[in-house]
């Protein structure tokens, strides 16, 4: 057994890596990318904790990848009014990783919450490597950004 | 991104620049406090730059990582060792030549002024007299390659220590250098975690593609020149072209160098053929065509996006402050504090809108 203090600091916990990757795995973000991939994109996330009433990332502002809830909630909203209430597993922020496009809302934490970064250069780097898994990620991904712009379509239809 | 009170009081644009001010004290003080050891450390940084695909390449194809940093240092040495063991005797032997031509080189500079200046000093009817000046410079120089030879005892030990530096800290900066950084960008705060992986990202995107883009384009303007000027029969062919593609790492000036550096080996050549001169400037012209229109345009396009005037003013204010590598590392440096500057000012102004409303 390797003693804490020669062992690296840096790694992450292998319990934490491991629920961040099936949480990960649960997503339509990582729909049929192979649990070693996962893994390995998992190891190179940030995870981030935030006080309860926190801003996460302000309108307007540059976004440099998407996130995950890990623990606790996070408020998405426009001015006052709440667009969505995001738990544990649920994602957001993944215009960022096809653009780096500024955050189209407000994202405050409602508890004390941890989040886990997934940036958009380890996707980059990691698509360099892995072309093929990687147009297959980007597929996903594409198919998300669709899905929500029908969504947002048929909404202001409605309106 | 949200700033403490001392930024808060004026416009975007002025608390950037004071934000951007701190920077820039904490950086020199950085520099200062390493100044020993700059040099071993922008050679290990640019060496990581260069060779870390190589071994993430390795790591993809399930080679364990210490074993992949090894395998591709253990390919650096061998291919320095062989480069040096072909390449150091000729050069030896070439600046050994050149020393012996720069007698003839100064007697030829001194011809050619000392008719021009006549020349000029008719046409704007004031006395020069330039021969003075060759002789004061050239005893100068002399005095200066004593006190090189005098203090080079000395600085062998330093370039000992960055020899056996180097290889070491470059195996470090392989290995962990991915760490450290996650590990360092975990100190900022939640509001500035973002903005500070983005400037990193384009900084380090574009310094990895200029650091390799300008080494490519180095050794390619090298073997253009070296060929060019064996083919024209110039002597020091060897010496010349590698002179030239590290002068082809500083813009502008750098070129120039170059044409007069062949200008003087060719005018010292016996028997003087005067067509050598129009050869030696025509190789270099020839290696600034194929450097503009082939290799800038594959190897190191959009690598930076400068003014040519910043890219002047910049040499030349790196170049006083920093000497030699202050010329290097100008264009870099510059295009790095652009993207910096550029992406806080875009977020204070974006903070400063949000809290108007």
């Amino acid at each position: 057994m390797s003693h804490i203090f020669w062992s690296n600091i840096f790694n992450r916990p292998t319990s934490e890596l491991q629920s961040i990757v099936e949480l990960w795995q649960d997503t339509p973000l990582f729909e049929n990318i192979p649990t070693r991939h996962v893994q390995f994109l998992s190891k190179k996330m940030h995870v981030r904790s935030f006080m309860a009433g926190e801003r996460i990332f302000q309108l307007g502002s540059q976004g440099a990848g998407a996130l995950m809830v890990l623990e606790g909630s996070v408020q998405i909203r426009a001015d006052t009014t709440e667009l969505a209430l995001l738990k544990l597993g649920d994602f957001f922020g993944e215009i960022a990783l096809a653009e780096p496009e500024k955050r189209t809302a407000d994202a405050y934490s409602v508890t004390n919450t941890r989040l886990v970064y997934f940036l958009k250069q380890d996707l980059e780097e990691w698509i360099e490597y892995e072309p093929r898994l990687g147009s297959r990620f980007l597929m996903n991904l594409s198919a998300i950004l669709a899905r929500r712009l029908s969504l947002a379509n048929k909404e202001m239809v409605t309106l | 991104m949200s700033l403490p009170i001392f930024f808060k009081t004026q416009n975007a644009y002025t608390q950037t620049i004071k934000l951007f001010a701190c920077m820039i004290a904490i950086v020199l003080a950085g520099f200062y406090l390493l100044s020993a050891v700059i040099i071993p450390i922008v050679i290990s940084l640019t060496l990581y730059a260069i060779f870390e695909p190589a071994t993430l390449y390795l790591v993809r194809h399930n080679v364990n990582h210490s074993l992949s940093i090894i395998i591709v240092l253990v390919f650096l040495v061998f291919f320095s060792f062989i480069a040096i063991g072909f390449a150091l005797p000729q050069l030896i032997e070439q600046i050994g030549l050149l020393q012996a031509k720069l007698p003839a080189i100064f007697s030829k500079l001194e011809g050619f002024l000392t008719h021009y200046s006549a020349e000029f000093s008719d046409q704007i009817g004031v006395d020069l007299d330039v021969s003075d000046m060759i002789v004061s410079t050239v005893s100068q120089s002399t005095l200066l390659g004593q006190s090189f030879l005098l203090n080079f005892s000395n600085k062998l030990l330093g370039v000992t220590i960055v020899f056996l530096l180097v290889p070491f800290l470059t195996y470090y900066l392989l290995k962990d250098f991915r760490s450290l950084r996650n590990h360092m960008m975990n100190w900022l705060p939640n509001t500035s975690f973002e903005l500070g992986w983005l400037i990193y990202h384009r900084v380090s995107k574009q310094l990895q593609a200029y650091t390799r883009g300008v080494m490519i384009q180095s050794i390619i303007m090298s073997l253009v020149c070296m060929i060019g000027f064996s083919l024209i029969g110039l002597d020091i062919p060897i010496l010349l072209g590698v002179i030239t593609g590290i002068l082809n790492l500083v813009p502008y000036i750098g070129p120039v160098i170059s044409i007069l550096l062949s200008l003087l080996v060719s005018s010292a050549m016996t028997p003087f053929d005067p067509s050598l001169l129009y050869l030696g400037v025509l190789v270099i012209v020839i290696a600034q065509i194929i450097d503009n229109v082939i290799v800038i345009p594959a190897v190191i396009a959009n690598a930076v996006n400068l003014h040519p005037v910043q890219v002047i003013l910049g040499i030349i204010i790196f170049g006083n402050l920093f000497g030699t590598l202050g010329v290097i590392l100008a264009i870099p440096a510059i295009a790095t504090a652009k993207i910096i500057f550029n992406n806080l000012y875009a977020d204070i102004l974006n903070e400063n809108q949000k809290q108007s409303l």
